[in-house]
């Protein structure tokens, strides 16, 4: 079972910091952090992620413009990504990752066993 | 009649018919007034006096008492007993000087008397001043004529109704209006009493004004006609007194209707003037909540963003370190209440952006007991753990009815969390689901607000728990945002408030009131969707 690779944006330091210790405790993941927003797509070449969690409101550079770019870029369009969002309600998300306009999204506060079950659907063996 | 002709009849030649059976007399009367300003005729005996009167139309008579064929008398009586020649003066001439015949003679309708041998001057001074008196009675009658026709002409021409009555009631005069108003013509109501006229108010005043002449008004009146609609009427009553007598009495009636119409019509654009004014507030009101909202809703989302992510840390964290804390059943019990806070203040947070965000309904058709037992799936954990028990009594005879069951749903966790936190511990939580014809009872403002009313065929769901109920004072704002009665923490109070957002969407009506026994009831009413609905997806003919 080969180790997947994900890239996670969000400018909370914190949040980024132990979603990667969750995914890494799995022992399946690589994880690598990004707080600025406009430096993800240039992360994205340097890692080459096989997938990206993206939060929607940053300051410097939403997540939407980033998924835009990735998509204009025939070099990262393959890249598969999940938008993370605090102001979907899990009423309206459910639990678990829902669709909204073909986008994943993930609502905040995200639960560990939500996190993985998510991320395995996507990019699970 | 103009003036002038007043003036030309006046002026007219006076005709004067001279009557004796001596030639030699007749001569002296001639001459007598013969130069002066009169055209004369001359008869030599009665018959012939008869004969030329009717023929000419003399103004005046000088009349022989004594002669052969017809005596004056008699010529007199005729001349007086022929409409044609009642209007004619007489003036008796004879050598009788008795005081008996002059009082005969004047008792008969004559205007005077002058005896033999004549004095040619008295006798033109008599004449002339019987002219004279004929003139003006003339002049008189014509003026009288003319008020009379001015009189008809004001009468006719008035809006208000006049009977005149005489003073036994009789009717002696009507205008147009009159018969209008009162539905009838002249020629039905002249000269009858008015004593069987409806109503019998009519009558009553009519006698009481004639007993005892004064005013009375009567302000309305409804009058029935025989022949046409009601009317209302104001009705005057004068009497008509001479000499402290009563002559008779006027009558004078308004037509309300008209009146009454415009003040119908006057009230009804107040009615609608106020029903604009409080639909205006109505607007007013919800362009602020809707103002609210909106703040609320940016509000809703910063504080989202600014507290999930805290949350967010909190919560993978803790799920970090379940593995290290498995050991220790403290730090266990401890990262379990962690937990737990950190999924209410998400709560908290939820709700904020639910109530901000008016998201689009999707409906679809639902029996609303499945909704209503996925809701209880979700419940009912805490339910046992509570030592609550749960009554339902779902029918089965529930159509199907368009609903967002995600939204109803969250109506019904909202009701049944409200529900077990008032009852805390113990306790029943029952539901009741129907097709019904809702009474009065069922009804709460915010149903009548939808427009249900009893008898109507809805679909009623009935959530009742066994608590302490609502204290009577918080009954009103339940539904108000930001309004609760939990501790500070447990909740947002916008449950209910997002609640009856949903139920209304749904065009649904929900009210909350205690139940005769005890406890709080819910009453949620839905109409079922027309028989429309569901041939959209199966329609019978195409288009």
């Amino acid at each position: 079972m080969a180790t997947k690779k994900i890239l996670l944006v969000d400018d909370e330091v914190a949040l980024t910091r132990i979603m990667r210790l969750n995914l890494e405790q799995t022992g399946r993941f690589e994880v690598r952090e990004e707080n600025r927003g406009s430096n993800a797509l240039r992360a994205a070449r340097e890692f080459k992620p096989d997938l990206i969690l993206l939060d929607v409101m940053m300051p410097d550079m939403g997540g939407d413009e980033i998924a835009e770019q990735l998509a204009e870029d025939p070099n990262l369009r393959t890249i598969k990504y999940i938008f993370l969002t605090a102001i979907v309600t899990k009423s309206e998300a459910g639990s678990g990752a829902t669709e909204i306009s073909g986008q994943t999204f993930l609502a905040k506060p995200v639960k560990r066993d939500e996190l993985l079950a998510v991320v395995d659907d996507l990019i699970g063996d | 009649m103009s003036e002038e002709s007043i003036q030309s009849g006046s002026r007219a030649t006076p005709a004067i018919l001279l009557v004796d059976d001596i030639p030699a007399n007749l001569r002296v009367l001639y001459e007598s007034l013969h130069g002066r300003d009169y055209k004369l005729f001359i008869a030599n005996g009665g018959e012939q006096a008869l004969e030329v009167a009717r023929k000419s139309h003399p103004d005046l008579v000088l009349l022989d008492i004594m002669m052969p064929d017809m005596d004056g008398f008699e010529v007199c009586r005729r001349l007086k007993q022929d409409p044609a020649t009642a209007g004619i003066a007489v003036i008796f001439l004879s050598a009788l000087d008795d005081t008996a015949d002059k009082i005969r003679g004047l008792q008969l309708g004559a205007v005077d008397y002058v005896t033999k041998p004549f004095n040619p001057d008295e006798v033109a001074a008599r004449v002339e001043t019987h002219c004279k008196i004929l003139r003006l009675e003339r002049q008189l009658a014509n003026r009288n004529r003319q008020l009379e026709l001015v009189r008809d002409r004001i009468l006719s021409s008035m809006a208000e109704g006049i009977v005149g009555l005489d003073a036994d009631g009789r009717v002696s005069f009507v205008n147009p209006a009159a018969e209008r108003i009162l539905g009838v013509t002249a020629h039905d109501i002249l000269a009858r009493e008015l004593s069987d006229w409806e109503p019998p108010t009519l009558p009553q005043v009519i006698r009481r004004v004639l007993l005892k002449p004064s005013e009375i008004s009567v302000d309305e009146l409804t009058l029935p006609r025989p022949n046409a609609s009601a009317l209302p009427i104001e009705l005057r009553i004068a009497p008509i007194s001479e000499n402290e007598q009563v002559k008779g009495a006027v009558l004078v009636l308004r037509d309300l209707s008209e009146r009454r119409q415009v003040e119908a019509k006057l009230h009804r654009t107040s009615d609608e003037l106020r029903e604009s004014h409080s639909k205006l507030q109505q607007a007013q009101m919800q362009l602020f909540q809707a103002a609210k909202l909106e703040s609320v809703g940016r509000l809703a989302a910063g504080v989202a963003h600014e507290v999930k992510n805290p949350l967010a840390i909190i919560q993978l964290g803790l799920d970090y370190l379940e593995a290290s804390l498995q050991h220790d059943p403290v730090a266990t019990e401890v990262r379990r209440d962690m937990l737990h806070a950190v999924s209410r203040a998400d709560t908290v947070v939820r709700g904020l952006l639910d109530f901000s965000r008016e998201r689009a309904l999707d409906l679809r058709p639902h029996a609303i007991n499945q909704i209503l037992k996925e809701s209880l799936k979700l419940v009912r954990h805490e339910l046992t753990q509570r030592n609550i028990g749960l009554e339902t009594a779902l029918s089965e005879a529930l159509p199907d009815r368009h609903f967002d069951a995600d939204k109803m749903q969250q109506v019904f966790l909202n009701l049944f969390m409200n529900a077990m936190h008032a009852m805390d511990h113990d306790g029943v939580l029952s539901i009741n689901s129907a097709l019904t014809q809702v009474t009065d009872a069922d009804l709460g403002t915010h149903a009548r607000d939808t427009g249900f009313a009893a008898g109507d065929r809805l679909i009623r769901v009935v959530i009742e728990d066994s608590g302490p109920g609502i204290k009577p004072e918080d009954l009103s704002r339940l539904f108000d945002p930001y309004f609760t009665t939990k501790r500070q923490g447990e909740g947002t109070g916008l449950g209910l408030s997002v609640t009856r957002n949903i139920v209304t969407l749904h065009q649904g009506s929900i009210d909350l009131d205690n139940r005769g026994g005890g406890g709080a009831s819910a009453v949620l009413l839905f109409k079922p969707d027309d028989n429309n609905s569901g041939d959209k997806k199966n329609p019978v003919g195409g288009r």
